[in-house]
């Protein structure tokens, strides 16, 4: 299947409120389209040529903005989740001023719901990223073909500068949240996967849960062999034969609520 | 380098000098519009303009603005040339991008200069596409807010900054960032040299004209026109007080780091924030303009990127103000003492932080929980039973597997880019040793080194990556030609590699230019 293709079920497949700021692969090979099939030095293949980058600068300025503003509410909602676990501890912990298990428990149950969605989230915004890159690199790569042009290099240079590709901030969100949830919610594994094995699950609706699995495979199929194969192609991916995720059906027949 | 070139408007746009005159009086005419709309316009706006024109000459702010108009002119030069110039085939020639080519060179002692044009009028020319076509609104706010954002830049970078920046941005790809820093220079020079300026213009006729009616009108023009454009005409007047005020508060801040079009900095003041101390923090600013989904937004034209740090220090500031509905962003603003920060940025994090906290705050107890991904995990719970800590973990390891693996997808991305980078440049100097060496047609030597030098090449030791290696090792016969896509030349120098490497080589011929490309492949 063709990466435009790929982007579309992905943006579909995407919380709803991010739909609108992944890239216009369309657009952008419409253009190319149009500007090979038009003379080289004529008016429209300029007008063409400059709407194109013009184009481009805009969709990252457009990610950068996303990101940042994604970013930035990250920020803050790990700093208050940290904060929400020193206070439910300090209040009705076993030392705290207010001793409660079922409050405690509960408290700590909401947290770390709250958690786990947090990573969720951070996850799905570094796909994004990455996502985006990816068909920036495509489109460019077919430019450079397809007008001869000398676009990509410089200009995936300047992309690879941008703050929405600079994912190293989330990615640490990320670590942190992951040593968090195990240092205070230590769970027994053996038996997860046990019953993860055996259970069938339909996953419904937009949730955080549903989208990440479809990013592992829509992944999964970008990189599951190209057609034209090059020094600058990414290998097929490799997921383990036993993941959950081979074992999860997407779509659901039969909607649950 | 040649994007710019290429990018610039192909041919000369030759402008009749009857041509020239309707479009002078279209502009003069559209000041005047502008002069009587300033003044009908709101307070504020008049007030400010008023404060500053009484100021002393000396003052930056005022020259600065009336910079702002000059450079207007030329823009919008560009901009209608587009419009006029195919109908003014034939007439003799007032050449407008020479015109405005030699004004900037004038106006700068690099050369680069007159490239800034060329640059400025092909991204000029796809929101005139938008614009002249049928008045479309769907450009509209990047197509102000761009002018805008290079208002600011250019009135509050220094002229080290600029001078340090415009070189190097004259080269680069073709970027709408690069505008503004650009023609920075020329909006100083431009000012000093308008006697200059206007007895060159002289003797092009009615552009004189034009640029000595424009200063004052400029913006009110600008306005107009883009009241045109915009729906939300509100938004644009609130932005246009904003900015004015704008021009003032950031022309105080001497120090600001705003990083306006060299992306690499970003990233080092980035690196550098997550390891400074409270005390020693710079806000860093991206001159990006956001398309602001909601008319309500703050209208910042400058994006910040907020850091923990930075975080830190503001719940530090709204704590000691009372907490965040007490806290006021000016208070917080001067609290936190962070230069380049500005109270658009406050105000907007404040609002976050508000909704973030607030809400959840009054819910802390056990009957809250979120509606959305528990109703979901609830669903699944109904299928298959299981309980709500195992479907939480299998979601986080869901989540972890899509991390690790977006994770080595980057890396690898950026050595593919590393390479291919590093590949160029070994092909471009063996092309140039190839000319310089006068016919001499031995590539394989030259060749054979480089490849030499990628085998070289110190591969980042990442456990993640041998896994990957083998699955490329046990590729499908990849194509013959290693080379990347970029240039012709160089695939005809890869196309030579692999065969020499064949014959030179001590391994068995049939792995020669697969083994090539193994090589090739481990390396990233």
């Amino acid at each position: 299947m063709k990466f435009g293709k790929r982007l579309k079920q992905q943006m579909q497949d995407t919380l709803p409120e991010w739909r609108d700021n992944f890239l216009s692969y369309k657009e952008l090979k419409q253009l190319i389209r149009f500007m090979s099939s038009t003379e080289n030095g004529s008016i429209e293949y300029g007008k063409a040529e400059a709407e194109f980058v013009y184009l481009l600068n805009n969709e990252i300025e457009k990610f950068n903005a996303f990101f940042m503003e994604k970013e930035e509410d990250f920020i803050i909602r790990n700093k208050e989740l940290q904060q929400r676990i020193q206070r439910v501890t300090e209040t009705w912990g076993q030392k705290g001023t207010h001793p409660s298990e079922t409050e405690y428990k509960q408290g700590m149950a909401n947290i770390r719901n709250d958690m786990v969605n947090f990573h969720g989230e951070m996850v799905l915004l570094i796909n994004y990223s990455n996502i985006n890159y990816t068909g920036l690199a495509k489109i460019l790569k077919k430019y450079d073909k397809r007008t001869g042009g000398l676009l990509r290099l410089p200009f995936i240079q300047k992309v690879l500068q941008q703050p929405f590709f600079t994912t190293d901030l989330i990615s640490k969100l990320v670590k942190e949240c992951e040593s968090t949830i195990e240092e205070v919610f230590p769970a027994a594994v053996e038996e997860e996967r046990k019953s993860m094995g055996s259970c069938e699950m339909t996953l419904v609706g937009e949730g955080i849960f549903r989208n990440t699995v479809a990013a592992l495979l829509t992944m999964r199929e970008i990189r599951s062999g190209s057609s034209t194969y090059s020094n600058f192609s990414l290998p097929p991916l490799s997921l383990a034969e036993s993941e959950p995720v081979q074992s999860i059906p997407l779509n659901s027949p039969i909607p649950i609520l | 380098m040649e994007i710019g070139n290429e990018l610039c408007l192909p041919k000369e746009i030759v402008f009749g000098k009857e041509g020239f005159d309707i479009f002078a009086t279209f502009i003069v005419k559209g000041f005047d519009t502008m002069e009587q709309s300033v003044h009908e316009g709101p307070q504020v706006e008049c007030t400010h303009i008023r404060r500053i024109d009484s100021d002393a000459n000396e003052t930056h702010s005022d020259s600065h603005l009336n910079y702002v108009p000059c450079f207007f002119g030329l823009l919008i030069l560009g901009f209608l040339v587009e419009i006029f110039g195919p109908n003014m085939d034939g007439h003799p020639a007032i050449s407008i991008q020479r015109l405005c080519a030699r004004e900037f060179a004038n106006l700068d002692a690099s050369g680069a200069q007159s490239s800034s044009l060329p640059v400025i009028s092909s991204t000029a020319v796809g929101k005139i596409q938008k614009l002249s076509g049928s008045h479309q609104v769907s450009m509209d706010r990047d197509f102000v807010k761009d002018p805008l954002v290079f208002h600011s830049n250019s009135i509050s970078s220094n002229d080290d900054v600029i001078g340090s920046t415009t070189a190097s941005h004259c080269t680069r790809a073709n970027s709408s960032y690069s505008w503004p820093v650009d023609s920075l220079p020329g909006f100083h020079d431009f000012s000093g040299q308008n006697p200059v300026q206007s007895s060159q213009m002289q003797s092009n006729g009615s552009s004189a004209d034009i640029m000595i009616n424009e200063d004052l009108s400029k913006r009110n023009y600008w306005q107009e026109w883009a009241d045109q454009l915009i729906t939300d005409d509100e938004t644009l007047n609130s932005n246009w007080n904003e900015f004015l005020v704008d021009v003032n508060v950031i022309d105080m801040g001497p120090k600001m780091s705003y990083q306006v079009s060299k992306p690499s900095s970003n990233l080092s003041n980035q690196e550098k924030h997550s390891q400074q101390q409270l005390s020693v923090m710079s806000a860093e600013v991206n001159a990006v303009v956001g398309p602001s989904s909601s008319a309500a937004s703050a209208p910042t034209k400058l994006r910040m990127r907020w850091t923990p740090e930075l975080h830190e220090a503001f719940v530090e500031a709204v704590k000691k103000l009372g907490g965040c509905e007490k806290a006021t962003p000016k208070g917080v603003l001067k609290l936190m003492n962070v230069e380049g920060l500005t109270i658009y940025h406050v105000k907007s994090h404040l609002q976050k932080y508000r909704t973030a906290r607030c809400r959840p705050e009054s819910s802390e107890g056990p009957s809250d929980k979120k509606s959305t991904p528990l109703a979901e995990l609830s669903s699944l719970d109904l299928k298959t039973g299981m309980d709500l800590t195992e479907a939480l973990q299998l979601q986080m390891e869901v989540q972890k597997q899509l991390h690790e693996q977006l994770e080595i997808q980057r890396n690898l991305q950026l050595r593919i880019e590393e390479q291919g980078r590093y590949l160029q440049q070994m092909f471009d100097k063996q092309y140039k040793s190839g000319l310089n060496k006068l016919n001499d047609p031995s590539p394989t030597e030259p060749f054979a080194q480089t490849t030499d030098a990628l085998c070289n090449l110190p591969p980042k030791n990442d456990p993640q990556v041998s896994p990957i290696q083998e699955e490329k090792a046990q590729q499908e016969p990849v194509p013959g030609k290693p080379a990347s896509e970029e240039n012709s030349e160089k695939s005809e120098w890869a196309a030579n590699g692999p065969e020499t490497k064949t014959t030179n080589d001590d391994d068995p011929p049939g792995i020669g230019p697969s083994n090539f490309q193994q090589s090739k492949h481990l390396k990233s």
